[in-house]
């Protein structure tokens, strides 16, 4: 079996590691740097709740290949507070109580990342669409879209 | 997941050589999101993955106003769904790839990728047939190109050679006048397979009907040409009784698969309920006006 080097970033920091060919994204952000954040749920591209941003773009992690993210950067869901101030969705879906188990929470935070880079006024039916590969077992997603749709308006403050 | 080796050659000959050496032994990856699937399920077990990555030939989205669309087969489908150039010209396409699974799969999937698998249970392939699109196939002995009709097969069959990959994918430009669209029905929300599709591309005078090209996708192994029902639009103003004789026709003329997903019947019932609701709305009618599906 091959490995290969590859360069990334993760989380803004420059990472350098040799890894066989089939280790998947989300084995090498968990195993590899300890990055937890980052769930392993069903491990066949439905649930989503191992969703990262690669390159500003949120994809899920187990269907991809680390040596596919070779000269890019990640962002997991321990990239997003600014030291000790969450990021504004983090904070939404602690106040909104968008979250039960909390599993599949840091895979809704970083697909509503890159929904609201994409569409910062979304509708509730624009955030049900964008979180459409994510799913939650515990809640009936009411609060989860809440917990968006008051991120950003957070977010859109003073615009 | 069992081991492999991963090559990254950086030409389309090197790639062509490297899959031709292999043979059965070796998978491209583009995205990716496919071939994972196929691989953890041990559905596949390639020996060898021959990433295309690095082939340049296969990015980007241009249009000429005579050629019409070049999409490169590396086009995620937030790609070919964002870009002005399908936006303007083909808006259709540019819907159906908005709604393309989930904007996970949508940012690392590829239109390339999609099309190699021959998954019926996915948007591009009924879409692009109606489109009239072709695939450009590459290998080290040269290039060829065949019609979306001639590239699929069968139920995961291809016309792919071993040795070859696909290059990109054209799309003739629309007559003026000329509207889309796509459709689909999926058995619950948050299921991102489609269970009946159907695409319509039609020159049209408001309701008159000049010519038609209708496609019908998920419901059969592979997308089916409805030529029947095109013929039958044909010349015709469309009403919503010709709408729902249209579909009629349509849903006569299919061979549904029956699966665990959904009986031949059922399939049948939901592509003529979804090629009503798609001529209706082609040519402007109200989708309840009239008739019940």
């Amino acid at each position: 079996m091959s490995t290969h080097r590859i360069e990334c970033t993760v989380n803004g920091e420059a990472h350098s590691a040799e890894v066989p060919a089939r280790r998947l994204l989300s084995d090498f952000l968990r195993d590899d740097l300890h990055l937890t954040g980052t769930k392993r749920g069903c491990e066949t591209g439905i649930c989503g709740a191992c969703s990262v941003l690669l390159d500003g773009e949120v994809v899920k992690s187990c269907l991809m290949l680390a040596v596919q993210v070779s000269g890019r950067g990640i962002t997991t869901i321990e990239g997003l507070a600014q030291g000790d101030e969450l990021h504004p969705l983090q904070k939404s879906f602690m106040q909104c109580g968008g979250l039960q188990c909390g599993y599949c929470t840091p895979g809704f935070i970083m697909a509503s990342c890159d929904l609201l880079k994409n569409n910062p006024r979304p509708g509730c039916d624009a955030v049900r669409h964008g979180l459409s590969g994510n799913l939650c077992r515990c809640t009936g997603y009411t609060q989860i879209v809440e917990s968006v749709l008051h991120a950003a308006k957070d977010m859109n403050h003073g615009n | 997941m069992h081991e492999f080796d991963y090559l990254e050659p950086a030409s389309i000959d090197e790639a062509s050589r490297m899959l031709a050496d292999l043979g059965d032994d070796v998978r491209v990856i583009a995205g990716g999101t496919a071939l994972m699937l196929g691989m953890r399920q041990r559905m596949l077990t390639p020996t060898h993955l021959v990433s295309v990555a690095k082939l340049e030939r296969l990015r980007g989205i241009d249009f000429d106003a005579r050629q019409g669309l070049r999409i490169g087969a590396l086009a995620r489908h937030a790609d070919v769904a964002r870009s002005p150039l399908v936006q303007q010209h083909v808006p259709v396409l540019a819907s159906m790839a908005s709604r393309v699974a989930n904007p996970q799969v949508r940012n690392q999937g590829t239109i390339g990728g999609n099309l190699c698998y021959a998954d019926p249970s996915t948007d591009p392939p009924g879409c692009l047939m109606a489109l009239d699109a072709q695939v450009v196939l590459g290998s080290a002995r040269g290039e060829r190109v065949l019609s979306i009709e001639a590239f699929l097969v069968d139920y995961y069959v291809t016309a792919l050679e071993p040795d070859e990959i696909v290059l990109e994918i054209r799309v003739p430009p629309l007559a003026a006048g000329t509207g889309g669209v796509y459709s689909r029905f999926l058995r619950t929300a948050a299921e991102h397979r489609p269970l009946a599709s159907v695409a319509l591309v039609a020159r049209h005078e408001g309701a008159l009907c000049r010519q038609a090209r209708i496609a019908v996708g998920a419901s059969t192994p592979i997308p089916t040409r409805l030529r029947r029902a095109e013929a039958f639009l044909e010349g015709r103003t469309v009403t919503p009784e010709i709408a729902a004789e249209a579909a009629a026709i349509v849903a006569e003329d299919i061979e549904p698969v029956s699966d665990s997903r959904g009986s031949a019947g059922f399939r049948r019932d939901m592509v003529r309920a979804v090629a009503r609701r798609t001529v209706a709305e082609l040519f402007g009618l109200s989708i309840d006006e009239g008739v019940t599906a």
